[in-house]
């Protein structure tokens, strides 16, 4: 599976979704004009990843800010995440954004996915 | 509205007013007023503390600053509208929304933050994209031009403008009056921008306000236009607006056959996409009018044309249009729901595959929510399997499955549960939508359905109608013709609910004496309303459409119309098992009962069984014509009777009645060929009969059975209940029995009807007689002891009676003229004119002429010829003729003993001539069809000597070619010139017979001569 690499910008998180050295992470910040079109790519990627996941996977959210329109999207990648087995989620959030916490438990309570919550500095 | 949703709501707003500055008082004012029409008192203040805490409002955080939406609020705002969608209805979350647009724009503070979150709740409600466009910009904008939308429509006085994609319709109004159409949900929405106090549903319209424009809302304009949701729909509907169809009623008055008047004066005209109801108290003449709209009933006086052409005259213009769905259960029980419906499509839609038709019925059954019974059996009253409402859904999902362009529909909704009801009036509305014309007879409905029509038609008792119009004015005419007060307003304020009830309570109110009862008298009168109605209802014909209706009506070709009847009739009866059981098991049954009783130790010294000696074997022939003619007439005289009610919905469509036929004969005549052949192969067996009669003998019951049929058809379809019918039964199987020959003798019936030497007339009308004879005939002609002796037997008993009772009998009338030769008296010289010509003509023609050229036979004798020398002469030829018929009948005898011997010492033959004899013939047979037991051999009838022994072995003598008269058990037959034996002669008169009823049938002779007689003692009265 061809690994999936996209930089961040100002507006759009930094992404790698890299199964052969099974490293999937999003972060920073998202706030993309269409927020629609920009995770259409990266559900898709996960869609098909789906059918032949690795024996375990870690998905890292690690990110500064994102809008309501993206908030949407990332509920519906956490939706298709939902069905690989071992699979856990580790939410990162800076030490005094309790904002960012608070929306990782509010996730948490949605999907049916174990969180880790960690901090960072 | 739940706690729960609520609390969400409540969160909802909370975060989209804390966005971009906080809560502004304003905007609180709004959410106070929304709990307000909510709830009550205590809990609006409990809410409103709710919305505080969680907008932060009035805490110094709230103040100021714009900063980005948190993403906490942003995941918490999808964690809310998760549990709405869980909870609220399509409709009931795009009203939510409508609620989040107004309160975000309530303060003109309508920020990209606030829009943002809005919008991503109506993704997360699945609302598309283009609708929550047109929704934003509907509820925000103030600006026409903002509405570049086509499911917008404005109503003002502006002179319409060009190639914008809302719609526009004129009015008098001051402003404009918006509408919105959400498709998906089809909802619709309105608001007035403008300054006049416009009212909707009676009550007045707050500008830039948003309101739903729900069922049978109305808006009235200060300048007094009306606009009504049908109206409105119809803007909105491409479909109404393209089908072509007119629907108008002139009916100027309605008599019954009685001659009281069932309708007065009434003009209904409609076009396409309207569902118009037809109220009042029972015997107000609803069904009537629904009847007479339909074309089922003709006006006494008046006409109904559906797009110009008349309902009576024209109907081959129209056919396949009109639906109608009565009050009565027009269900084939033995067969399942799916089944009913999926042989109802195989018959209007001949266009189509079977896996379209099967998908037509499937969605026909999903629209109707009966397609988890798809497999049951619909069963009956008493058996039940699906539940009354089912069965009425059904009823309509018939009619409904072929969409005709107008559709009648008797109390659809009578014994549904209200949900049901709103059900199937919501189909009927959708229906509607599509373009159809749909008329209903409803008994109160409730407030939703009541809103639901466009139109309702109401009337009062004896056939007044009093009102015609939209249902929600229905209920301020009313009040206003009675001077109520309030009578503007139609609708409960704070529901919107509507009471029809009230109309009635108005219609029928009653004076009250002076004690406060209410007497039997009622304030207005039916005629009083009638004459108001008059003054304000004058329904403008509307124009004819010269145009064949729209019809999606594929009649299949007459023989696919048979084969479909004839597979929806065999699954209904294979799925019988009752009936199933009953008529395969009754002939073999009967067989068995009528063969072991007659079978007894028949053998001389009462040894055993021997067929020779079974004396019941004529009447066994006879009790199986009878039992072929009975299980032929009970099994199909219910059919049509059964059939009457599917067949009166079917007459809509126009279905060859030939094919209809044709169906039921390939089924009755099937079982008839079971039936019968079972009771043959039992009862031959155990009669010990020889097999090779077995086919003949099928035969003959099988035709005769297929007769039954057809004649029990006939009655089927003359008469209205079985009962009837099996009234009946006796009055045309015991004629039979008394006519078939074997249990009274044609030669000694009433003087009026008996005929000697031939078969009477009327014995010639009955299906036994013919059946009887073959059977009785065959036996005796072409059983296996008989067919080598019978051609001998035949010369010798022709001989035999010629030689002894013929000469005989003429010898006695020659020696009686020439002893009273010289007698005066005129009565025995009348006798002996008569007795000499009857010796004449005996002898005249016959094969034996020695002497008989002197006696000159072809002139007639006359007394005075009478000479001693001319007794001579006969007297000579007499003798030699018994010489010379002895002679014949000797050498016949002889012949068939040679003929015995022969057969017996054959070499290596089995040949017995009584063992032959006892298992192949039959002593009872034999005297009966040689007549042996009649005393009189001879008889004088019309002036001939008539033979009365052994009918068996003499042929009858055609008068003319067209003579198919015989004696009973003659031989053989005069066929148009020919002589062909006597069964087949007979089976082929039976089957004519069949065919003469099929056409009684067929032109429904026999309904049309009951009709009328039932007809005539009304006529007699009237006169």
């Amino acid at each position: 599976m061809e690994t999936f690499n996209l930089e961040g910008t100002e507006d759009t998180p930094r992404i790698i979704l890299d199964k052969q050295n099974g490293i999937f992470e999003i972060s920073g910040r998202s706030i993309p004009e269409d927020s629609a079109e920009f995770y259409k790519p990266i559900l898709a990627w996960i869609e098909a990843y789906g059918d032949h996941p690795n024996t375990s996977t870690n998905f890292v959210f690690k990110l500064e800010y994102f809008n309501t329109a993206s908030s949407k999207l990332i509920l519906d990648l956490l939706y298709s995440l939902e069905d690989i087995k071992n699979l856990k989620v580790e939410w990162y959030f800076h030490e005094e954004d309790e904002d960012m916490e608070e929306a990782g438990q509010e996730f948490c309570e949605l999907v049916e996915i174990p969180f880790e919550f960690k901090t960072y500095e | 509205m739940s706690e729960e949703i609520l609390t969400a709501l409540t969160q909802l707003f909370a975060i989209i007013t804390k966005q971009d500055g906080g809560a502004t008082e304003k905007e609180r004012q709004y959410v106070i007023h929304f709990f307000q029409t909510e709830l009550d008192h205590d809990s609006v203040q409990e809410y409103t503390n709710l919305y505080d805490q969680f907008s932060g409002y009035g805490t110094a955080e709230s103040e100021g600053k714009l900063k980005l939406t948190s993403v906490k609020d942003s995941v918490k705002t999808l964690g809310i509208c998760k549990k709405i969608n869980k909870t609220l209805t399509q409709k009931q979350k795009v009203v939510a929304l409508i609620k989040l647009l107004e309160l975000g724009a309530s303060d003109n503070n309508f920020t990209t933050r606030r829009k943002e979150i809005i919008n991503t709740v109506s993704t997360v409600f699945n609302l598309d994209q283009y609708e929550y466009n047109l929704l934003e910009n509907f509820v925000i904008s103030e600006a026409l031009l903002a509405l570049p939308f086509k499911d917008i429509l404005l109503i003002n006085d502006h002179p319409p403008s060009e190639g914008v994609p809302w719609k526009h319709v004129h009015g008098h109004i001051a402003g404009t009056l918006i509408f919105m159409r959400v498709k998906s949900i089809d909802m619709y929405f309105t608001k007035y921008l403008g300054d006049e106090a416009n009212m909707l549903n009676g009550f007045i319209m707050k500008p830039n306000h948003v309101y739903l424009f729900s069922h049978g809302s109305t808006i009235k304009t200060q300048g007094g236009d009306a606009l009504y949701y049908s109206d409105l729909v119809a803007n909105f509907n491409v479909q109404i607006k393209t089908t072509p169809l007119s629907f108008n009623a002139i009916i100027k008055e309605m008599k019954f056959s009685s001659g009281v008047i069932g309708l007065h004066e009434v003009n209904i005209s409609e076009g396409p996409g309207k569902l118009i109801a037809i109220m009042g108290a029972s015997a107000s003449g609803k069904t009537t009018l629904l009847n007479v709209l339909a074309g089922i009933v003709k006006p006494t006086k008046g006409e109904i044309r559906v797009n110009g052409f008349d309902i009576h005259t024209q109907k081959d213009r129209i056919h396949g249009v009109i639906g109608y769905v009565s009050q009565d259960d027009l269900l084939i029980e033995e067969l399942s729901v799916y089944q009913n419906l999926l042989y109802n499509a195989k018959l209007c839609f001949a266009n189509l595959s079977n896996e379209q038709i099967h998908r037509q019925v499937m969605e026909a059954l999903v629209n109707l929510g009966i397609d988890q019974r798809s497999e049951l059996r619909v069963g009956n009253v008493l058996e039940k399997t699906i539940s009354g409402g089912q069965r009425k859904r059904l009823n309509i999902a018939l009619e409904l499955i072929r969409e005709p362009a107008i559709l009648f529909l008797d109390e659809p909704t009578s014994g549904l549960s209200s949900r049901d009801s709103e059900n199937v009036i919501d189909l009927l509305k959708e229906l509607s939508l599509k373009g159809k014309l749909i008329f209903v007879v409803i008994h109160q409905p409730s407030s939703d359905i009541y809103k639901m029509f466009d139109k309702i038609m109401v009337m009062d008792m004896g056939g007044y109608p009093t009102y015609y119009g939209p249902p929600v004015e229905a209920i301020s005419y009313f009040k206003k013709s009675t001077l109520q007060v309030d009578s503007n307003r139609g609708q409960c304020k704070s529901c919107g609910d509507v009471n029809p009830e009230q109309i009635f309570n108005i219609i029928e109110a009653k004076v009250v004496d002076e004690y406060g009862q209410p007497t039997k008298k009622r304030k207005i009168s039916p005629a009083q309303w009638y004459e108001q109605y008059k003054e304000r209802f004058k329904p403008i014909p509307i124009e004819d459409i010269k145009e064949q209706p729209p019809r999606s009506l594929h009649l299949p070709n007459k023989l696919q119309q048979t084969f479909i009847f004839f597979v929806r009739d065999t699954l209904s009866k294979l799925s019988n098992k009752q009936y199933l059981l009953i008529n395969l098991l009754e002939a073999p049954l009967l067989a068995l009962i009528i063969s072991f009783i007659i079978k007894y130790n028949s053998a001389p010294g009462g040894q055993g069984y021997l067929f020779r000696f079974n004396d019941n074997y004529p009447a066994y022939m006879l009790m199986s014509i009878i039992v072929a003619l009975f299980m032929g007439l009970t099994v199909s005289a219910e059919e049509i009777i059964g059939d009457r009610k599917i067949l009166k919905r079917e007459s809509f469509l126009n279905l060859s009645w030939n094919s209809y036929l044709l169906s039921k004969l390939v089924i009755l005549f099937s079982l008839s060929a079971i039936q019968t052949f079972t009771f043959v192969l039992i009862g031959h067996w155990l009669l010990e009969i020889e097999w090779s009669m077995l086919l003949p003998f099928w035969f003959v019951l099988f035709t005769v059975s297929c007769l039954a049929n057809v004649m029990g058809l006939n009655i089927s379809s003359a008469f209205n209940s079985s009962v009837t019918v099996y009234v009946l039964i006796p009055l045309i199987l015991i004629p039979q029995m008394i006519l078939s020959g074997l249990l009274f003798r044609f030669e000694k019936l009433n003087e009026i009807i008996s005929a000697k030497g031939k078969v009477p007339l009327v014995g010639d009308m009955m299906a036994s007689r013919w059946a009887y004879e073959a059977l009785a005939v065959y036996q005796f002609i072409n059983n296996t002891y008989q067919t080598p002796y019978y051609s001998l037997e035949k010369i010798e008993a022709q001989a035999s009676f010629k030689s002894a009772f013929l000469t005989d009998e003429l010898n006695r009338k020659r020696k009686f003229i020439e002893d009273h030769l010289t007698d005066k008296n005129e009565s025995i010289r009348n006798i002996m004119d008569k007795d000499l010509n009857l010796i004449r003509k005996s002898i005249d023609n016959d094969v034996y002429k020695t002497g008989l050229s002197a006696l000159n036979t072809s002139e007639v004798w006359r007394l005075s010829d009478f000479t001693t020398d001319f007794n001579k002469k006969l007297e000579v030829y007499l003798t030699g003729y018994k010489m010379f018929y002895r002679d014949i009948h000797n050498q016949a005898l002889m012949t068939r003993e040679k003929l015995v011997i022969q057969k017996e010492s054959a070499e290596g033959s089995q040949y017995s001539l009584t063992n032959s004899k006892n298992h192949y013939y039959n002593e009872s047979l034999s005297d009966l069809v040689r007549n042996v037991s009649e005393k009189n051999r001879i008889i004088e009838y019309e002036g001939k000597l008539v033979q009365q022994l052994d009918p068996v072995y003499v042929e009858p003598r055609p008068t003319s070619v067209f003579d198919y008269r015989a004696h009973l058990f003659a031989p053989k037959k005069n066929l148009l010139g020919r002589m062909v034996s006597t069964y087949s002669f007979n089976i082929l008169i039976l089957w004519i017979m069949t065919l003469v009823l099929y056409g009684a049938l067929y032109s429904q002779l026999l309904r049309k001569m009951v009709k009328g007689l039932e007809l005539a003692p009304e006529t007699f009265k009237r006169k």
